[in-house]
Order: structure tokens, then C-alpha cells, then sequence
């Protein structure tokens, strides 16, 4: 045998034995794991191919000669032979030049890797997800859900209680305050989105039937403190008489003529998120990115808070 | 021609610049020049924006806020829709800043409002519990600078070619033209006139007075400016 083998065997067998020793000892052993096996084989075929593959060379090295036609180039003594391609890289190149088409026109333009391309797969399936998984929710469950979504959107000024942080912002524990009862009696309100064709008028068209005569301050001022106060205490009579024909008689509105100002309703929260606000406090921006499920969760939720 | 080039190893580098020079020109100029053309949507700051982002910068804002909204699921839901090269067209500089102590700000004009804006530099954890960014209160007190403004418009109308006093389109299909004052008197006036706007929604009386008197405190620039971004 030459010595060249003798070595090469000499060299699998310490570095099979090395690797055994670091792995084998190691806590899961050898046998636990399929993947530490397919590696262990792995590393035993490497070697392997890898000691005979340089062995072949090194005896090539040891017994061949060159020969054959010099090309014209030199350079400082250093000839090239003009030697034909050999056939494994001529094959290589040519594969490579039909990928490079295939990839240039089909391949790159048709499945290439974007991360916005990323973010669009991500967002369908999330929103598919979020669809299956909630598609029927209800009850204690789409309250939760609103509440969790108030406490990301909503809280920063409406607070963490929904209680307006003093003024800052609605107080969501109340349908109404006083300050807005006033405001939209003395200005009126567009009620358009809510799917209401009629807008509300201001005081000039607020008729109290009771006296016959259009709505004073002193009855505003009672009719708010009674609105607000959710529908009880004094002011009921000013109610009945300016308000009611519209609002219903308990203030829980009519469709397509009023809406419901005695308590809250998801599909008001809803049209409210989807459009924004202008109101005594001030402007509350819209919420366009919640959807439609989330945004009746919010519903859900002030309607359980208000009660 | 291969043997020639072999031989003339200067002469092959440089046709092996050319060639990958030609190449890189041709894939990245173009998707370059298209990247960074302003979306639609996009408009030149106004006069009081422009002051309200010298507020921004003077007081490194970008520090702790960043503007760049990355293409996450996670950040769209919490932020809007994720950034476009081209909606930085009129930022010089970006303020696209490098850590987020503070939420991202690139769409805050979105879902956050004057009077909030207002309430939350006098006492920040009034509104937001438990929040670590400090009371910029002497921007209620403080006057914004409209000159530097108007002359960073001047510069930039004349040297990048930004579009004021021309119609740019917006996203519903109309279109808006971003005024610029003819003189740094015009350019006060109309920075004056967008404050009163912005006034109006706020709720500090001595701001309500300053801007009537006819000056412009640093907040009302602020929040024109971060009213700006959606």
C-alpha cells in the first residue's frame, strides 16, 4: 500500500474520532436526534470524500508531466497551454447562460423577493387569519376585543378609563355631556352619515309644543342637565315637547329621522371612527386603519361602559 | 480583441468599468429618479411648517421620534400605511431619525389633533401616563422664526425646484397650491394667517392673544408642522 493511503486512513480515523469524541459525549448522544445522525453522516462522508479527492490530486501531481501547444502570451516565462475547455465547465457555462435568460426574463421579473411584496403576503394572511378567527364573535368576547383596541387607539385622549382625562376628550362613561347637548342645540347637527336625511336644525327651528314658541335658554339649560344626566331628573316635560317627536319619547331616536341620545350604539362608535368628529371639545381625527370588526369592538365596548 | 486586452491589463480595467459602470446605470438610475420624485399627496411645507420644523430640529425631536414608518404589519397597524422614498421629496434634511424612544411621528397628523398636540408639550404625561418626554413649555412662549423659514423657501423654490405657488396633485384627484410670500412682510402674513387657523383650535389664552397680537408662538408652528404629517 502506498504511503499516501496509509495517511489518508491514519487522517479519517483521528478526525472520525475527534468528532466522536466532542459529539458523542454531549448531552442527547448520538442516537436521541435523527438530525445529530444525518450530521454525524454527513461529516463521516465529507471527510472521507475529502481525503481521497486530494490524495488522487497529490498523486497526479507526483507522476504527471505537462505538455502540449503554448499559447502566444508569456509572461515573465510563464507560458499557458491551449488546452480545449474541459467538458464540465462547458456544460456548467452554457447551464448557466440558459438560467441567466430564464432568470432575466421569467425568474426575476415574475417571483422576485421585495419586501414590500413580503409585507402585502403578511397583511393578507394576518387579515385572513383575523377574518376566520373572528368572524363570529360576540358578546363578552367583542367587548374585550373593543377594549383592547381602546386601550391602543383611543386612551391617549380619552384616557384610560374612557373618562375624557378632564375634559381633555369626550367622556365615553356618558353618552352625552351638558356642553354638547348646548352646543348642538344652539348650532345644530348634520346627522347625514348616520344615514339620517334630515339634518337637526338649530334653536331658530327647535319648536317646544308645550308653549308653542322656539326653545328659550332657561329650557336648554334644562332640557341638557336632563339629557345628560341620562334621560331622568328635571326637564322631562322640555324634552317631550322639543325633542321627542324626533329623539322618541326615552330619547332612543328613530331610524333614518334621529339617533339614539339616551345610549350608545356600535354602529354610531362605528361611523364615528370611520369619519372623525368636530364637536365642543374639539376634533377627533378619524380612524381609517381599524377595521370593520374592530371598530364595532370599540362599539361594543363604549356601549358596555356608557351603561 | 481578447488577446489585445490580455495584453494591456490598463486598458482591460477600464473596459471593465465601462461595462459595469453601463450596467449599473441602467439598472439603478432609472427605479432612482422614479423613487425619489415626490408621491401624489406629497406638497412643499408652508411657510409656518417650515418654521413649526426648525422648531422640530432646534429642539431634536428627531432624537427620541422617528420618521420612517418600516413595511411591518405590526408597524402599519400601529402608524398607517409604511413610507415611500417619494414622500420625502421636500424633506432637506429627512428626519427620519435612528431610535425610537418616542412612537414614530411620519403620519401623526393622521390620528392626533391640535388641542391634544397642545395638552400633551405643556404636560405630556397628562395625557399619555406614565410617558418620560419632557414639557416643552417655553415653546408656548417663545416667538418661531417665519424669516428663516421664508428664506429656506426662497432657497429651495430657486435652487430644487419646489413647487410653490403651483398646483400639485393630492390623492382624492384635486389639487393644492402651497402658497410663498413674495416678500419676507408677505411671508409673515400668510405664516400669520395659517396660525390663526391653528389657534383657533387651541386653548391657551396667552397663545390665542400672541397670535392676535400678530405674533407666532413656537407651538403653533410645531403643531402646523406635525399637523402636516399624514
Amino acid at each position: 500500500m502506498n504511503k499516501l493511503y496509509l495517511w489518508g486512513i491514519i487522517i479519517i480515523a483521528v478526525m472520525l474520532g475527534a468528532t466522536y469524541l466532542s459529539v458523542g459525549g454531549s448531552k442527547g448522544g448520538l442516537n436521541d436526534d435523527i438530525v445529530n445522525m444525518l450530521a454525524i453522516t454527513g461529516a463521516v462522508a465529507l471527510v472521507i470524500i475529502t481525503v481521497f479527492v486530494v490524495i488522487k490530486y497529490v498523486r497526479q501531481m507526483q507522476v504527471d508531466s505537462a505538455s502540449g501547444e503554448l499559447a502566444d502570451e508569456n509572461w515573465d516565462g510563464i507560458g499557458e497551454y491551449k488546452n480545449s475547455v474541459p467538458t464540465g465547465w462547458a456544460v456548467m457555462f452554457l447551464l448557466t447562460m440558459v438560467w441567466g435568460m430564464w432568470y432575466f426574463t421569467i425568474g426575476y421579473p415574475v417571483n422576485s423577493y421585495s419586501q414590500i411584496g413580503e409585507y402585502n403576503e403578511d397583511t393578507l394572511a394576518h387579515n385572513a387569519k383575523f377574518e376566520a378567527q373572528y368572524k363570529d364573535i360576540t358578546g363578552d368576547r367583542l367587548i374585550e376585543m373593543g377594549e383592547s383596541v381602546f386601550l391602543a387607539e383611543c386612551k391617549v385622549c380619552h384616557g384610560i378609563n374612557a373618562d375624557g382625562i378632564d375634559g381633555k376628550a369626550a367622556n365615553l362613561n356618558k353618552r352625552i355631556s351638558v356642553a354638547s347637548v348646548k352646543h348642538v342645540l344652539e348650532k345644530g347637527s348634520n346627522n347625514k352619515l348616520l344615514g339620517m336625511e334630515m339634518p337637526m336644525p338649530d334653536r331658530n327651528g327647535l319648536l317646544n309644543s308645550n308653549t308653542g314658541a322656539l326653545i328659550t335658554d332657561a329650557e336648554i339649560e334644562i332640557v341638557s342637565a336632563y339629557v345628560a344626566n341620562g334621560m331622568s331628573g328635571e326637564g322631562a316635560d322640555v324634552f317631550a315637547g322639543a325633542c321627542s317627536m324626533c329623539h322618541g319619547a326615552d330619547g332612543k331616536g328613530m331610524e333614518f329621522v334621529a339617533p339614539n341620545i339616551a345610549s350608545f350604539s356600535p354602529a354610531l362608535v362605528s361611523t364615528i371612527l370611520a369619519h372623525g368628529k368636530k364637536g365642543v371639545i374639539g376634533v377627533m381625527p378619524k380612524f381609517e386603519r381599524l377595521n370593520d370588526k374592530q371598530k364595532e369592538a370599540v362599539g361594543a365596548y363604549i356601549t358596555s361602559i356608557s351603561k | 480583441m481578447f488577446h489585445w486586452l490580455e495584453k494591456h491589463p490598463f486598458f482591460f480595467a477600464v473596459g471593465v468599468f465601462l461595462v459595469i459602470s453601463f450596467a449599473g446605470l441602467v439598472e439603478i438610475l432609472p427605479s432612482f429618479a422614479q423613487a425619489s420624485r415626490p408621491v401624489i399627496g406629497t406638497a412643499p411645507y408652508s411657510t409656518l411648517e417650515l418654521a413649526g420644523r426648525h422648531v422640530y430640529i432646534k429642539n431634536s425631536c428627531n432624537a427620541c421620534h422617528s420618521q420612517l414608518v418600516r413595511p411591518f404589519k405590526s408597524e402599519t397597524d400601529r402608524y398607517g400605511h409604511y413610507s415611500l422614498s417619494g414622500e420625502y421629496a421636500y424633506d432637506r434634511p429627512f428626519l427620519w431619525g435612528s431610535k425610537r424612544t418616542g412612537p414614530d411621528l411620519m403620519r401623526v397628523g393622521n390620528y392626533r389633533t391640535t388641542d391634544w398636540h397642545e395638552n400633551h408639550m405643556k404636560d405630556p404625561a397628562s395625557v399619555v401616563p406614565g410617558s418620560i418626554m419632557p414639557a416643552y413649555r417655553w415653546m408656548f412662549t417663545k416667538n418661531a422664526d417665519i424669516d428663516t423659514a421664508f428664506a429656506e423657501q426662497l432657497t429651495v423654490a430657486q435652487y430644487f425646484s419646489v413647487p410653490y405657488n403651483q398646483s400639485v396633485p393630492m390623492k382624492d384627484g384635486s389639487t393644492a397650491v402651497v402658497k410663498m410670500g413674495s416678500s419676507v412682510v408677505e411671508a409673515n402674513a400668510i405664516a400669520l394667517e395659517e396660525a390663526k387657523v391653528i389657534a383657533t383650535d387651541m386653548k391657551d389664552q396667552d397663545v390665542k392673544d400672541a397670535v392676535d397680537r400678530g405674533e407666532i408662538p413656537e407651538i403653533v408652528a410645531l403643531i402646523a408642522y406635525l399637523n402636516s404629517l399624514k
